[in-house]
């Protein structure tokens, strides 16, 4: 009677250590975020994301555009015309701006 | 000295051009969407022909970064308002508004290519946070409400950003050059 329940009890627990174990090595899928560029504006200008994510940045003006990294220039977009848009895998928080109309700002921040 | 009497010239000048299409809203508030449609033009043709002075005189390399892009977005506005008036079967009238920005026009040019080469950016870009205020005001003040037809409206409404960002632009490189 008692070895009867041995067995399965024993299975349950592996499937649910193979779970736990799962579940802790499994790093959350990267994301995608879409930044609109919209009346010369970054849509949202700040936006939060995690080490690794993907974000797009798309150009839903008739003026061309960019994106640029604002302190060193480390990281440019070409010129996005209107409907192009331009992605980047971020690593650090940055501040950006559209080089081609200065007061057009954004931020990007890494969790 | 000079300098206060070139900004009493600009600041005179943009003076007279909000006046003259205020007044002229006033006296007649009727301008047709044809009508609006030839000031939205004529407006953005002005700025490309200073700008193209600009390209041909300037040395400095923010002025001339500033023109290139005043060419570029005033061509892209000329564009959407051409596109858009062809889809509404719309040809642009020329009238008094019109017309009144093309003769302060000639007066800027002419003082555009007189400005000795010292001046010229100077002169140049006060005339651009000059000529940006004053159509942005003629924009929200007579343009927009004058238009009936409700894509002209929102065309004239999505440009305004793009004026104000020209006008900041142009008041960051109005900083920079007087400094020289
Ligand atoms: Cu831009």
């Amino acid at each position: 009677m008692k070895k009867r329940l041995l067995v399965p009890g024993f299975l349950v627990l592996f499937v649910f250590m193979g779970m736990g174990y799962t579940a802790l090595n499994k790093t959350p899928e990267p994301k995608t975020h879409i930044v609109e560029i919209k009346k010369l504006k970054f849509i949202p200008a700040e936006l939060t994301v995690k080490k690794g994510d993907t974000v797009i940045w798309i150009n839903k003006d008739f003026f061309p555009h960019d994106v640029t990294e604002e302190k060193k220039g480390a990281w440019s977009s070409s010129t996005l015309q209107k409907g192009e848009s331009w992605k980047k895998v971020i690593t650090e928080s940055s501040d950006y701006l559209c080089n081609l109309h200065k007061v057009m700002k954004g931020k990007l921040i890494v969790m | 000295m000079r300098t206060i009497k070139r900004m009493h010239i600009l600041a005179g000048m943009t003076l007279m051009l909000i006046g003259c299409l205020s007044a002229y809203s006033q006296e007649n508030p009727k301008l047709s969407d044809p009508e609006v449609a030839s000031v939205a033009v004529v407006a953005n043709q002005i700025d490309i022909s200073y700008a193209e002075i600009a390209m041909k005189r300037s040395k400095n390399k923010d002025v001339l970064e500033f023109a290139q892009r005043m060419l570029t977005d005033h061509k892209a506005v000329i564009e959407q308002a051409v596109a858009l008036v062809t889809k509404l079967s719309v040809t642009p009238k020329d009238n008094a508004v019109s017309q009144s920005l093309l003769e302060g026009a000639k007066e800027t040019k002419k003082m555009l290519q007189k400005a000795s080469k010292k001046k010229f950016d100077q002169v140049y870009i006060d005339n651009e946070v000059a000529y940006h205020e004053a159509v942005i005001e003629a924009i929200k003040n007579l343009l927009i409400p004058e238009s009936e037809n409700s894509e002209l409206k929102e065309l004239l409404t999505n440009v305004l950003p793009a004026l104000e960002a020209h006008l900041e632009h142009a008041k960051m490189v109005q900083k920079k050059v007087s400094k020289y």
